[in-house]
């Protein structure tokens, strides 16, 4: 196989139990070295899901919950290293949108762990739509069940990355309903590619809630 | 404007195009039109983007191609500040570039290892400046770039010029000089009058479509281009036997000594256990305190080979290196600052890297990593230094070896060439 990342063909061994099928052979999509540089969120915050050594609340999280919303009890499987930054580099800015397939598995089996009525992936802007051509989220959760509820409202662009932290914060509410309808006593799932402030899923979060979702968390690949 | 003189940027079709620059599609049929390639990744709602030439920024169905035809908007005052003397073989050559620029043909410079060939270029790149033609000079390697731009900045100290290359911070700006590795001509079109490709015949340009169609696209309809190598490919070899392009020979190096020959010597498995004739060689390295470098076929054979050869001395200083390795800089700058004596290494050190004075012995020559042009490449490692201009080149084999055999009669004709210029041994 060529590693997805770094095109090194790595001849893999298939272990005996592969060779007689008592264990499913998976098609590996990374080589071990480049397995490696990403890094798996063990321990996580019970607000945002972020890499500490227990899983109490963080300092952003405790702030959220003094401005009075739900917290997300957010999931993220990797955290956000160099590895991770230069995959998203790749994937999202560059637009190698084969890249999806690399952790579309584990993200796929993580989301099936939660449990959810139904699953929402934050949306792009219509013009990342027609630069990037796709949208990030959706590609990495490919072959997943979703519902496309939520829109960004016109004149928004979804690109986070170029303002600060404290101007994110402050902006308003992004989104809006793709339809009117009622989520009354549904367990909802967002999916975001990355958590960085939490500002975006808390903004998509709130207006779930109000359309009647029971509850809201959240997952992204990473963190 | 200026920006677009003889570029092809890529812009998605939703953004603006800016007043009077020329858009035109980004793909053809299914051609992306940046790169003359034809493998897609696929998008969402039936669009889809070139992978060919991803590593330079994506092209897909959504997006144009912005250009302007390049206008020459150059003074033509241009010096060569460069006060050198070429050889009289330089000279020749260097007539014979200027040649090639008149008639607007290609050309190939056939020039051995330390031969010189950059300062060779100068009067051919002074008299198209002067022209005020647009001229390029792009390698495929990036350290060869780099190493060549201070040279050339010095040569024509009062010409702007701009560097391109994956890694670089400098941003893109209209000059009549470009160096760039030969990638970055997918973001040209017909910019150049004189294109001047180095190590032609190197990874990864051999054999690759794309970057000769990056070459073909970025030059003028009528210009020229001169093939630089020490080691043509077969493809090359054959235009030149149809003379079909015309041909510099550069049979000596700069300091008028041929090449040394490659010596070949038949050994058992040294993958078991290191030759005796080998070890009797390095033996003598160590007596004598020559510094050396050690050819391995595989990045596997590195460490074994290597502390096999501590085992039995000790006493010598050295190490291993590969493409990968994490410190190859540091460790080639050891050898270089003669803080070791010797490193074992894997084809990575066959061309480019000089270290001046240096014997040179290849383990497992006869296995297929080492290609008839590698290892008369790696033979051109030895004898670069105007105070040691010979050396030892050996070659160690299982079996005799077509490729060896060949090799050695690659370097025997140009050392005959040599000889007929006055050559010495
Ligand atoms: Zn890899
Ligand atoms: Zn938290
Ligand atoms: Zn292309």
């Amino acid at each position: 196989m060529n590693c997805q990342l770094c095109q090194t063909n790595s001849n893999h061994r298939l272990s005996l139990l592969q060779t007689f099928n008592v264990i499913k052979n998976q098609k590996k999509q990374l080589c071990q070295t480049c397995e490696l540089t990403f890094t798996l969120i063990t321990v996580g915050c019970l607000g945002c899901g972020r890499q500490q050594k227990t899983n109490q609340l963080c300092h952003d999280c405790y702030r959220w919950q003094q401005t009075g919303k739900k917290l997300l009890n957010h999931t993220a499987l990797y955290q956000y290293n160099d590895a991770m930054r230069q995959f998203m580099q790749q994937y999202k800015f560059n637009g190698d949108y084969d890249l999806r397939v690399i952790f579309n598995r584990v993200l796929n089996q993580q989301i099936n762990t939660l449990n959810a009525d139904i699953i929402v992936p934050i949306p792009v802007s219509e013009h990342t739509m027609k630069t990037r051509g796709f949208n990030q989220t959706i590609g990495l959760i490919e072959g997943m069940a979703y519902e496309h509820l939520l829109k960004v409202s016109a004149g928004q662009k979804s690109h986070q990355s170029q303002f600060n932290r404290k101007i994110r914060m402050m902006r308003k509410q992004p989104f809006s309903m793709m339809k009117q309808i009622s989520l009354e006593g549904k367990e909802i799932l967002l999916v975001d590619d990355v958590y960085t402030t939490g500002n975006t899923l808390y903004h998509a979060a709130e207006l779930l809630y109000e359309c009647g979702a029971q509850n809201v968390r959240s997952i992204s690949l990473s963190r | 404007m200026k920006a677009y003189y003889g570029r092809q940027l890529v812009q998605a079709k939703v953004n603006k195009v800016p007043e009077n620059v020329i858009s035109s599609a980004a793909f053809i049929g299914n051609t992306c039109q940046r790169c003359g390639q034809n493998v897609h990744g696929k998008l969402p709602n039936d669009h889809f983007y070139c992978r060919a030439c991803l590593a330079l920024g994506r092209v897909s169905s959504l997006d144009v191609l912005l250009s302007l035809p390049e206008p020459n908007d150059f003074d033509g005052k241009d010096i060569l500040s460069w006060t050198g003397q070429l050889t009289p073989q330089q000279k020749v050559v260097g007539d014979e570039l200027l040649e090639t620029l008149s008639r607007s043909r290609e050309h190939l410079v056939w020039a051995v290892t330390g031969a010189g060939k950059t300062e060779m270029l100068f009067p051919v790149i002074h008299q198209a400046l002067s022209q005020k033609y647009r001229v390029a000079i792009v390698s495929p390697r990036v350290d060869v770039i780099l190493e060549l731009a201070p040279r050339l900045q010095q040569a024509f100290s009062q010409t702007d010029m701009v560097v391109l290359h994956g890694a670089q911070t400098e941003t893109y700006r209209y000059t009549s000089l470009v160096l760039a590795t030969t990638h970055q001509m997918l973001r040209f079109k017909e910019a150049f009058d004189l294109l001047i490709v180095d190590e032609v015949d190197s990874f990864p340009y051999a054999g690759d479509h794309m970057l000769a169609y990056a070459v073909k696209n970025a030059r003028k309809i009528n210009s020229s281009v001169i093939y630089l190598s020490a080691t043509p490919t077969k493809v090359l070899q054959q235009q030149v036997k149809r003379h079909s392009l015309t041909t510099s020979y550069l049979p000596l190096r700069f300091h008028q000594h041929l090449l040394p020959v490659l010596k070949t010597a038949i050994v058992g498995p040294w993958r078991k256990k290191l030759p005796l004739k080998f070890l009797r060689q390095i033996n003598q390295f160590n007596q004598t305190k020559r510094r050396f470098l050690i050819f391995v076929p595989k990045v596997s054979d590195l460490v074994g080979v290597y502390q096999n050869i501590r085992k039995h001395f000790p006493e010598i200083s050295g190490d291993h290196v590969y493409a990968g390795d994490p410190k190859r800089q540091e460790k080639v700058q050891n050898m270089r600052n003669k803080k070791i004596q010797y490193l074992v290494t894997t084809t990575i050190l066959e061309r480019g890297v000089t270290f001046p004075g240096i014997d040179v012995l290849i383990l497992g020559a006869d296995e297929k990593i080492f290609s008839e042009n590698a290892l008369v490449q790696i033979a051109g490692r030895v004898g670069r230094n105007k105070d040691r201009p010979t050396g030892l080149v050996k070659a160690y084999v299982q079996h005799t070896n077509f490729k060896v055999i060949a090799a050695q009669r690659q370097i025997k004709q140009m050392n005959k060439r040599g000889r007929q210029l006055g050559g010495r041994v």
